[in-house]
Formats: C-alpha cells, sequence, structure tokens
C-alpha cells in the first residue's frame, strides 16, 4: 500500500504559486467580461481570447497544482518526476499570456504562445502518464485519468494546429476542427478529470459509503464514445453523427449528475459549508447547461449555445474549482506547517483555516451574478449581462482575498 | 508479565486527532483492535474513513508515537486494514450527531 509521505508529497512551495497564478487569472478573467457582448458569436475572437484566458490562466493551472498534490492520492502511486511541476507554471503562465495576446491583438503571436502552452501540456503529460505505467490498482478514477490525458494530448496538438493556421496560414478548416478541439478539452480532458476525481473527493470529504457506482461507469462510456464520435463524424463530415455524439455526452452528463446525487445522499456529514454550497451550484449549472444544451440542439439559437457555455464554465467549472480551493489550499498548509507539530502543541483544524465571512461573501455575489449574467446572455440583454458580471468581478475579488488568506496562514504564528 | 491494558491503548489513541473532521480516531470508530503481548510489543488494527486519504501514513505515525508514550510499552506496530470498510455506523452517537448536524 502506499501512503503519501513527506518524502513524496509535493513541497508547498512548489504547488503555491499554481493557486495563487489561477485566482489571479480568475479575477482579471471576470474583469474582462466587461469587455464582452452577450450578442458576440462564439467564434468571436474577442470570446475566444476570453476562453483561453479562463481555461489555461485559472482552470488549468489550478487543475495542474492540485493534480501534483492529487496524483499520489488517486493513483496510490508517487510522482515520476514531480520536480516537472517548477517548469509547468511558467511555461503556462507564459504561454496563456501570449495566446491571450495573440487572439485580442495580434494573431501573429498566437503559434508561439500555442508552443509553450503545448510544452508545459506536454510535460505535465509525460509525468502523468509516466506515473500511470507504475499504478498497478487499476480503479475507475485511473481509468478516467487515462482517457482524460490521452483527450488532452489529442486536444492540445488539434489547438496548436489551429494557431498555425491562424498565425501561419496553415491551410485548415478551423470551423469545423474548433468543435473538435472544445470537445475534446472540456468534454474529454475537463469533464472526465472532474468526473474521476470527484469520485474520490465526494465520499471522502462526504464521509459517503456502500453507494452504488454503476451510474458514473456508464457516464464515462457514454462521455469517451461521444468524443471519439464526434471527431469520427468531423472527420467524414457528417453533421447527424455530431449530432448523435452530442447526445451521448449530454446524457453522460446527466447519468453522472444522478451519480453525485446518489453520494449527496449517502454523506454521513451533513453540514452545508462553503464547499457543499458550492457543489450544490457548481452541478446545478452543470444541469442548467445540459438543458440549455439540448435546447440549442433543438433551435440552432446561438444565445442558448452561449447560455449552455456560460453555466458550464462560470457555473460548474468555476464552482467546482473554486469550492475545492477551500479545501485543498487549507490542507496543504496545514500539511506544510502544522503537520511536524501534531503531539508537540496545539494545532488548528482545516476549516479554522478558512476565511468564512469572505467565502460566503464570495459565494454569495459570484451566484447571483451567474444567475442574473447568465438570463442576460440568454436573453441577449446587455444591461443584464453586465450587472451580473459587476456582481460576478465582486465574488472574483473575495475569491482571490481568500486564497491570499489561506495561503498564508500561520505565517506570521 | 506485561501489564498495560487494551484500554489504555485505546485511551492513548484517542489524543489523535483527524484535522479534517475534528474527531480523535477511537470515537470515529477507526481503531478496530488492540493486540498487548506478554512482552509488552502491542499491534494496533486500524482503518482509515477513505482509501484516498492523504494523511495515511501521517495518521498511522501519530498512532504510534501516542501508544510508544504508554509507560513499559515494547515495539508499537500499526497495520491498515480495510475488511470491514468504515462507514459512520461505527462511529460513537456524539460523532453521528455532529456531523449529522443534530
Amino acid at each position: 500500500m502506499f501512503n503519501v509521505s513527506k518524502e513524496t508529497a509535493p513541497p508547498f512551495g512548489m504547488i503555491s504559486p499554481f493557486f495563487l497564478i489561477g485566482s489571479s487569472f480568475y479575477l482579471l478573467a471576470t474583469i474582462f467580461l466587461l469587455f464582452l457582448n452577450p450578442q458576440y458569436g462564439h467564434f468571436d475572437l474577442a470570446i475566444v481570447g476570453w476562453l483561453h484566458w479562463f481555461l489555461l490562466g485559472f482552470m488549468m493551472m489550478v487543475i495542474f497544482g492540485a493534480m501534483a498534490q492529487l496524483v499520489p492520492v488517486v493513483l496510490e502511486v508517487g510522482h515520476f518526476s514531480v520536480d516537472l511541476y517548477y517548469i509547468i507554471w511558467p511555461l503556462l503562465l507564459i504561454g496563456t499570456l501570449v495566446m491571450s495576446f495573440g487572439f485580442w491583438v495580434d494573431p501573429f503571436v498566437l503559434p508561439y504562445g500555442g508552443l509553450l502552452v503545448l510544452v508545459s501540456m506536454v510535460i505535465f503529460l509525460y509525468d502523468t502518464l509516466m506515473t500511470l505505467r507504475k499504478v498497478t490498482n487499476i480503479t475507475f478514477t485511473v481509468k478516467t485519468v487515462i482517457a482524460s490525458n490521452l483527450f488532452l494530448l489529442a486536444g492540445i496538438i488539434i489547438g496548436f494546429v489551429m494557431s498555425l493556421a491562424m498565425g501561419s496560414g496553415v491551410d485548415i478548416d478551423i470551423n469545423s476542427w474548433l468543435g473538435v478541439h472544445v470537445v475534446m478539452v472540456l468534454g474529454g480532458y475537463i469533464t472526465l478529470t472532474i468526473m474521476g476525481l470527484s469520485m474520490i473527493l465526494l465520499p471522502m470529504f462526504g464521509l459517503s459509503h456502500g453507494f452504488d457506482e454503476t451510474a458514473v461507469e456508464r457516464a464515462f462510456i457514454l462521455m469517451v464514445s461521444g468524443v471519439i464520435a464526434y471527431f469520427v463524424a468531423t472527420l467524414l463530415a457528417w453533421e447527424i453523427g455530431k449530432w448523435i455524439a452530442f447526445m451521448m455526452m449530454l446524457a453522460s452528463v446527466s447519468l453522472y449528475i444522478y451519480q453525485v446525487t446518489i453520494i449527496y445522499d449517502t454523506r454521513a456529514r451533513k453540514e452545508n459549508d462553503i464547499w457543499v454550497k458550492s457543489m450544490f451550484v457548481g452541478y446545478g449549472s452543470l444541469l442548467a447547461s445540459a438543458t440549455l444544451g439540448f435546447v440549442y440542439s433543438l433551435t440552432a439559437s446561438e444565445n442558448f449555445l452561449l447560455g449552455a457555455g456560460w453555466f458550464l464554465i462560470m457555473g460548474f467549472f468555476a464552482f467546482l474549482v473554486n469550492g475545492h480551493l477551500y479545501k485543498i489550499i487549507p490542507f496543504l498548509v496545514w500539511f506544510e506547517r502544522y503537520s511536524p507539530l501534531v503531539g508537540k502543541q496545539k494545532v488548528p483544524m482545516l476549516h479554522e483555516m478558512l476565511p468564512k465571512r469572505m467565502a460566503n461573501f464570495q459565494f454569495f455575489f459570484s451566484t447571483i451574478g451567474l444567475v442574473v449574467a447568465g438570463i442576460g446572455i440568454i436573453i441577449a440583454n446587455d444591461d443584464l449581462f453586465r450587472g451580473g458580471i459587476t456582481l460576478v468581478i465582486t465574488g472574483a475579488v473575495f475569491m482571490f482575498a481568500s486564497v491570499r488568506w489561506m495561503l498564508n496562514y500561520g505565517i506570521n504564528k | 508479565m506485561c501489564t498495560i491494558t487494551k484500554e489504555q491503548v485505546f485511551e492513548a489513541v484517542s489524543t489523535v486527532i483527524d484535522p479534517e473532521v475534528g474527531f480523535n480516531l477511537v470515537e470515529m470508530g477507526l481503531i478496530y483492535d488492540a493486540i498487548v503481548e506478554e512482552s509488552c510489543n502491542i499491534q494496533v488494527i486500524m482503518t482509515l474513513s477513505t482509501r484516498a486519504c492523504p494523511l495515511h501514513q501521517m495518521i498511522t505515525q501519530w498512532v504510534r508515537e501516542a501508544v510508544e508514550k504508554i509507560e513499559g510499552v515494547g515495539i508499537v506496530e500499526v497495520e491498515v486494514v480495510w475488511e470491514p470498510e468504515w462507514n459512520i455506523s461505527m462511529a460513537d452517537d456524539n460523532v453521528k450527531k455532529a456531523l449529522a448536524g443534530i
């Protein structure tokens, strides 16, 4: 049996930049929303640039930081080479800045930014795949890590070729491949990663035991099949195939939400702390996103597509990541600063290392803003959208302050 | 002849607190048994609330250190087992009530 110990757990100084940079990108991403318009189409470069800023600078940055700590936990083996994480965040940071500049100002630099991002992700994948070679116990989560990382590899290679097309004139049909890139990264990597990790983290934090996992296992098969089917349908330029693949992914998401409700029902820990509340809004947003996506598949209305994207990204992704930061950061800080003191002096409990009032303000403003701006997008009302964004920004300021508060806990004690 | 009792071992382990939930390991029901040999060597048999517990090794180390504080103790071994799997019914009533928010 493998144990996470001081020798195999990544150093705090290695992981903290991921979270600090991630929360900074999140705050700036919410501010940049003020420069977007709900009447933009999803191909608009302003939106594409914002998406890369958010998904690379915030989502990927935080996921990679979390994976540095979670890989040994969920795979039950030590990292192949955890030191590689020292070079992942600088490459990802610079690459994201250059790519965003490319989308917003000058497409010429896109391939350079894309290359830096590609290299950072290939390094991450190298460590993860080499670590996977040591795994002997193939659990459900291990399967999701294998599948999601292969999709990430395919997704970023396609993305890099697209950046070459935009910046250097390589001749490919960007519109066709954009869909595959989005499906591979959002469905194949991020959603599958969340699916796999959540089967460890949700029961662990909620103390749920003895529940049936059939729903999530079917959700996994449907998502993998859906992503592959979308790729094949694009190669064949088969529109009905794409629609079928899209429906498979929606069915996967529905089954996954059902699994989450099973875990929630069997939890022993009933306290509704900031983590539970964030999960509620996150999974509620996923449901809203799936519903809007289904409506879009029937109506082809751009507003429903943008609305589905809004609730997926600013609802599901953002609330799940931010909610888990309230668990992960205090644990890492406690592990670094207090675990050596256990048995020698009184040490704080993890719940004492949370800025509860700030966290509640963050939750309140972010949730109201998410809903108001989401409605603004769906009905194409600019005033409603901007009003909601103002609340989302206020929530992001509290999130940034909370992250700093948690990272600095105990420094002067 | 060793005079250390199983109760003493459980009392020693009850000083180890799970930092996530704030209860000690004994009232959580995580300590299954403590075998005290005639030589005063002690084997603690315990589980964890999840296989993925990131504090796995540290918790077993804290248990070992807590038992080693008992006077006259010999070698202390801590074995983590996964059968039977822990569930909330194994915890004391005060833990169940507190977690359920009653």
